[in-house]
């Protein structure tokens, strides 16, 4: 059995009769020890649907699914206290931005301390043996001193240690990365990387990597989900998707990647933006930017289907030499 | 820690001086002389009268005037009032402690009631809690003292009968006083139930004198919450797994109280205002009643003393706020 289960999930803000879907009936599984690489524009649903995961999204926004089973528990039909023990502890996420995910107003130490006293206990001296162990762990030069620093009086990447730290101080199974390195600067990047890498890989703990960085995830991940518009476009193995991608979708965004226009005069773009709350075509979401769209396409929504062990949302997916199949005209 | 506190320390200087030169010379701008009204209605003749205007100074310059009276400031003489003929210092001290009293309670009321509502009402932003809250508070902070206290007068002390109309203490009680705080002092004497007496007399006028900071408070404490609650410390609070209430009370709440205690700080040049207001309605015997009376009989020493001591404090309080911001908001403790 998957670690994590997601059926169906959707995320509706604004009002009963016109609501807006952030997250639209996204399908998953996470294995234990498995990365999942979320990737795909900004707006695209991945943080909405992974704070829906943490139970993080606040009224008027509604979650709803057909399941969202965390280790055989489902995480929607239990009480608000049940589901913090997990929350926190099970399940740890990491946030986008280091500097402003730490609260000014408490020391490093007090931050990793609290997470380990909610769902640990012990006495104090246990809870900062550990926390000295955590930073440590995420590669704090001399943590002594850094326990009791304040955060702002640290480095962006040096709070995003810390922010780990924070995430996996009770040894969670499953850690959510939402853009970590986002905010950070480049040479800094690949440190906090190789650190979530080398921390999912020792612990065993399951990784849902959510970022913008395809080179990245096609390295680090196991599977590989691209989302657009609060959809699911195309899910599968990491291994051939960007190879051979079969939505559209995939394929032109890693036509967009600098190093894939050699040769061109400008850089590729995917024309237009995602799609808000008020021009959701009627039919498939990407048909006005896609280049494949036919009049099936304007008219009407693609399903998710498998096809040769992907799951692809589209009328015409790719073949092996990025041309549309089942094409009539 | 301590260079912040001297830098703080020596923003004052200007200001005290500012302050002699402003009160010294709008009194002498107000018409009325002081002579003719200690007089009264007898009048005075046109000799006895030069005599008087050249003991109390008044036949040299303004100027010179001015700096007589600042050099006895400074030797820590802020004169004798006309009226009394006792030191100024001396009246104002015996007069401080019931007005601190006042205002030290109605602050308490003000943030005891008014800091929960205003997190309440965050938490539960655009409920009928919020609205409320927001609604009375914004009637609280519009309501004329004056109208408030009677109001409160009438409906307690007059028509339910359940507290004093004035005063500080009944005619039952002698209290000697050895603090000047009424509640300290009825409490260190043995008299039965004048502990409770002074409590009843202290309740109205505090809630009279504390309801306009209450709902700045109440209001301050909302929007400044409203502002934390949506930061991303929050969000990686509650992903934590911690409750509700600790998200709440420990990670927003600090965040929150930093402008909520400049507001505070204000507030008490606001309790200043307002005490001589409510010290005049409850005939409580403090320093506004006495400023208030003191105006009307020009007696300058007194108006001139009163004011610079009420704003020496007001400083006091304000470098007092600034060091609590570095004990809330590390990141200040740490600025050099």
């Amino acid at each position: 059995m998957a670690l994590l289960e997601v059926k169906n999930l959707t995320v509706e803000f604004g009002s009963e009769n016109n609501p807006f879907r952030a997250v639209d009936s996204v399908s998953y599984s996470v294995d234990r020890g498995e990365v999942l690489g979320i990737v795909g524009e900004s707006g695209s649903g991945k943080s909405v649907s992974s704070l829906a995961l943490m139970g993080l999204i606040d009224y008027p926004g509604r979650v709803t699914a057909d399941s969202l089973t965390f280790d055989g528990q489902d995480l929607l039909r239990m009480p608000a206290r049940q589901r913090r023990k997990i929350t926190g502890k099970d399940i740890a996420m990491i946030f986008q931005d280091p500097m402003s995910a730490l609260n000014p107003c408490y020391t490093v130490e007090a931050q990793i301390m609290e997470a380990l006293k909610v769902h640990e206990g012990g006495n104090k001296r246990q809870r900062r043996e550990r926390t000295l162990d955590l930073l440590n762990q995420v590669g704090i030069p001399d943590p002594k001193s850094r326990m009791t620093a304040y955060p702002h009086q640290l480095s962006g990447g040096m709070s995003q240690r810390i922010v780990i730290a924070m995430a996996i101080a009770c040894n969670p199974r499953l850690l959510v990365a939402d853009e970590p390195t986002t905010a950070l600067d480049v040479t800094i990047q690949a440190q906090i990387i190789d650190l979530l890498l080398k921390l999912q890989a020792d612990s065993d703990m399951a990784l849902i990597l959510i970022t913008h960085d395809l080179a990245l995830v096609s390295e680090a991940a196991d599977r590989i989900q691209v989302m657009y518009a609060g959809q699911l476009f195309e899910s599968g193995p990491a291994d051939g998707l960007f190879a051979a991608p079969r939505h559209p979708y995939t394929q032109a965004l890693l036509e967009a990647l600098p190093e894939r226009s050699e040769g061109h005069d400008r850089l590729r773009t995917i024309p237009g933006v995602v799609p808000g709350a008020h021009d959701r075509p009627d039919g498939c979401l990407l048909a006005p930017r896609c280049r494949y769209a036919t009049d099936k396409c304007v008219a009407q929504q693609p399903l998710v289907e498998d096809y040769y062990g992907r799951d692809v949302r589209c009328f015409y997916p790719l073949d092996d030499n990025g041309q549309p199949t089942g094409r009539t005209a | 820690m301590l260079g912040f506190f001297f830098r703080r320390l020596g923003d004052i200087i200007p200001t005290f001086f500012g302050v002699t030169l402003l009160v010294f010379f709008l009194i002498r701008l107000i018409p009325g002389d002081p002579i003719l009204m200690m007089a009264g209605e007898r009048g005075v003749d046109a000799a006895r009268y030069a005599q008087l205007k050249a003991q109390y100074g008044f036949d040299q310059p303004l100027i010179m005037q001015y700096f007589h009276y600042l050099l006895g400031v400074f030797q820590g003489d802020l004169g004798k009032s006309f009226v009394t003929k006792k030191p100024v210092l001396e009246e104002f001290l015996t007069l401080f402690p019931a007005t601190v009293e006042l205002g030290v309670v109605a602050i308490l009321f003000a943030l005891v009631v008014g800091l929960p509502l205003g997190v309440i009402a965050a938490v539960r932003r655009g409920g009928i809690f919020d609205y409320t809250t927001m609604t009375v508070s914004l009637a609280g902070y519009s309501m004329p003292i004056f109208w408030w206290a009677t109001m409160l007068i009438m409906f307690f002390s007059v028509f339910l009968g359940w507290t004093p109309v004035s005063g500080r203490l009944s005619v039952l009680y002698f209290i000697e006083p050895t603090t000047g705080f009424m509640l300290i002092d009825t409490l260190l004497s043995d008299q039965k139930g004048a502990f409770l007496d002074a409590v009843e007399h202290l309740i109205l006028p505090a809630i009279a004198l504390g309801t306009i900071p209450m709902a700045v408070i109440a209001r301050m404490t909302r929007s400044s919450m409203l502002e934390v609650l949506r930061e991303e410390y929050i969000r990686v609070a509650r992903a934590k797994g911690l409750s509700p209430a600790k998200v709440v009370i420990v990670h927003a709440l600090r965040n929150a109280l930093i402008p909520v205690v400049t507001v505070i700080g204000l507030q008490v040049s606001v309790l200043v205002a307002g005490a001589i207001l409510t010290e005049t309605i409850f005939s409580w015997p403090g320093i506004g009643k006495w400023i208030v009376e003191a105006v009307s009989r020009r007696d300058y020493p007194t108006i001139q003393g009163g004011i610079l001591l009420i704003a020496m404090m007001i400083m006091m309080v304000n470098l007092m706020v600034d060091l609590t911001y570095s004990v809330i908001n590390p990141r200040i403790r740490h600025t050099r």
